[in-house]
């Protein structure tokens, strides 16, 4: 068979692993939480449950091609960041689309679906989606700034921009790890991981009682299906950037299953235990926390 | 502007009109109508707010209620003195039995019935009890309005033990009917003292842990730290009572300016501090839930094993009270609660009229202190103020 067409069927294949992988850890750590709150929690399939309910709502509310286009190009930004993805090194099949210099599109890809969002539920004209696009936009921007910084000096440090490049340096054992050989950038990124994930305290773009929902205040059904399908891959895929950049990546399934869900948890860790930050508060913290050790981070690597 | 720091430049935010009141034009697009509630997450009930914002802070703030009104004064005006005890107890669905004493104190105060030393005991349990399970869910519930569930889920918990303690005494677990004009409907189970011991141990250590958790988080502090500061000189002007009054340093405690039951037997002192804003408020309710459990402990040791619980009282089918007016008023986990009741010698109230902390602190204050705060705070400030619609709209 020919190597471009097996590429796009394992690149197909590890979308709906990633995707089932991405609704698991959510239902995992779900049930993390409550157990900490003396519940039981949802079942394991929950998930899976909301996403065939949902899409089998449909609505007659409209407002307009943008409303409608909005959570297209979020999925787009969660799928074009998987598409660049490598997922397993070792294996030309698993690397996906990934290319030389792919760690600026990861980048771009990044605040594209934010930026699709923001023009969809803005033409809802809810004013809580405004006052959640203004808060999430205004965050995120910040929340860039460190990241940033962290892989323009693991960029300097392995003098390249493939990730690719940046996971094959790391290996020959843990120590190789760029948590053991840059650990001022990957705090600084780890840091901004958990704005990246959005859970406590910087979630105040989607908290229910300062503000309900943000962004997707209007959408529900099948719009509110496509959300949660980009939410599932998106958390998958960020974890395994930062499992890529950070922690050695991945030779094979279980390693990065391990590795992610880890990662992931380190977010929902500090969830649990922390109420939300306002957005004046957490854009503040984290233009004098995190973007101080990325620019630390930086010069120590010039 | 540096940095950091929040924009001081006024002059792009509302300024005083000739009458005094702010001028809002809206046309200028300088502002943004928002309505919270009435079916919001961020309401405490059955309200609704209607802000007006310049970027995310409140520059004009409106309390609508209406939402829930149920006409419960006048339900009772038409119904036998005994079946004013079901209406009365759900002007309050938080804290029912505050609702019950104070029916009952005004309806033995008006047909001169003096209960039983035993029941007095057992109705102060039973209000400790129920305070005791209002700030387990309003504690950790001002976490909750920033975020912090996990308190929220740890005092539920808690509060269902409490709920357990309320079912095995009364049959119920929210509206209890417990209290009856004359005294109250029975004694202690056996082993009651016993399993209630257990359950406030459990409770001790949730008080440790919340304070740990939410107390001490800097985020927390960081979020309800001189936010919605109370303005000494409204507590006064609005008649503000409880925790909100006892934290701006106001010595205010019906349990102790009119003592009333056998609360005059209890070793306890008022909880005062000193700057009333949400972290003062919320923390002085921390500290009144462990004075809540201290009490318990202490009536449970104190209290005789036997005796009458019930008084005689006329059949209640044919109960006509002279002519006459009481006001009972009792401390709620909210403050004073109080019942004025007028009757004509008739076998109905001729007027009965309910004054709940929450009618001047969720209606007068809240349009206040939301001035200047920010939107994202409005949850918080509810909940520091512990409104209940129910007992507005009475």
């Amino acid at each position: 068979m020919d190597f471009e067409l097996k590429r796009l069927g394992f690149t197909l294949l590890g979308l709906l692993i990633v995707l089932n992988w991405g609704l698991l850890m959510g239902a995992a750590m779900r049930k993390i939480g409550a157990r900490v709150g003396k519940r039981y929690g949802i079942p394991w399939f929950q998930p899976w449950i909301n996403l065939v309910k949902n899409y089998a709502i449909r609505t007659s509310l409209s407002h307009g091609i943008m409303f409608y286009l909005g959570p297209v190009f979020r999925l787009s930004g969660g799928i074009g960041l998987f598409l660049f993805m490598p997922m397993i090194i070792g294996s030309q099949l698993w690397l996906n689309y990934s290319f030389q210099g792919d760690l600026v599109l990861i980048m771009y890809f990044q605040f594209f679906g934010m930026l699709g969002m923001a023009l969809g539920a803005g033409e809802g004209g809810h004013p809580y989606s405004a006052i959640g696009i203004s808060r999430g936009l205004s965050q995120f921007t910040t929340i860039e700034l460190p990241l940033t910084l962290a892989i323009i000096s693991i960029a300097i440090q392995y003098d390249t921009l493939s990730i690719i490049e940046i996971v094959q340096a790391q290996q020959g054992g843990f120590m190789n790890w760029t948590v053991f050989t840059n650990p001022v950038a990957t705090i600084a990124a780890m840091l901004s991981l958990l704005g990246v994930l959005s859970h406590s305290p910087f979630n105040l773009v989607i908290a229910p009682n300062e503000n309900p929902i943000g962004p997707p205040t209007e959408y529900h059904g099948s719009f509110l299906g496509v959300l949660q399908t980009n939410r599932a891959i998106l958390h998958v895929v960020e974890a395994a950037l930062f499992m890529n950049l950070f922690f050695g990546g991945a030779t094979n399934w279980f390693e990065f299953f391990a590795k992610t869900f880890l990662i992931y948890f380190w977010s929902v860790f500090v969830g649990v235990v922390f109420p939300r930050f306002r957005i004046e508060q957490s854009v503040s913290w984290f233009l004098k926390v995190p973007l101080v050790i990325g620019v630390l981070a930086v010069i120590l690597y010039m | 502007m540096s940095l950091f720091n929040i924009d001081t430049d006024r002059s792009k935010y509302p300024q005083p009109g000739e009458d005094g009141k702010l001028v809002v034009d809206l046309d200028s697009h300088k502002y943004v109508k928002l309505w919270q509630g009435p079916n919001h997450p961020g309401v405490t009930g059955n309200m609704a707010l209607e802000l007006t914002l310049a970027g995310d802070e409140i520059v004009q703030a409106k309390t609508h209620v209406g939402y829930l009104h149920r006409g419960f004064e006048k339900l009772i005006e038409r119904r036998l003195f005994i079946q004013g005890m079901q209406t009365s107890i759900r002007m309050c669905v938080a804290e029912p039995d505050t609702n019950e004493y104070v029916y009952c104190q005004c309806v033995e105060e008006l047909s001169g019935i003096e209960i039983p030393e035993m029941a007095k005991w057992i109705r102060t349990l039973v209000l400790e009890m129920s305070r005791l399970q209002s700030f387990l869910r309003v504690v950790p519930g001002q976490g909750g309005t920033t975020g912090l569930g996990i308190g929220v889920q740890w005092g539920m918990y808690m509060r269902e033990l409490i709920l357990d303690r309320f079912e095995e005494l009364t049959g119920g677990r929210i509206y209890h009917m417990y209290f009856t004009p004359g005294g109250v409907r029975g004694l202690l189970p056996d082993g009651f003292k016993k399993r209630m011991e257990e359950s406030l141990i459990e409770i001790d250590d949730f008080v440790k842990r919340i304070d740990d958790v939410m107390y001490s988080n800097a985020v927390f502090k960081k979020r309800t730290v001189d936010v919605a500061v109370l303005d000494p000189r409204w507590v006064d002007k609005y008649g503000i009572v409880g925790p909100v009054a006892r934290s701006a340093g106001f010595k205010r405690d019906v349990r102790k300016d009119y003592p009333y039951l056998i609360y005059n037997q209890l070793d306890f002192e008022a909880i005062i501090m000193n700057h009333s804003d949400i972290y003062n408020r919320s923390r002085v309710r921390w500290y009144e839930l462990q004075q809540s459990v201290d009490l318990i402990r202490q009536i449970m040791a104190k209290m005789p094993d036997k005796g009458d619980f019930k008084a005689p009282t006329p059949n209640v089918l044919h109960w006509e009270i002279p002519k006459g007016e009481a006001y009972v008023r009792a401390e709620s986990s909210r403050g004073e609660y109080g019942l004025y009741m007028v009757t004509d010698g008739s076998d109905k109230p001729r007027r009965v009229n309910l004054r709940g902390p929450s009618y001047t602190q969720a209606v007068c204050l809240l349009e206040d202190m939301l001035v200047g705060a920010n939107i994202a705070d409005v949850h918080s400030i509810m909940v520091s103020l512990q409104t209940c619609p129910p007992e507005i709209e009475r």
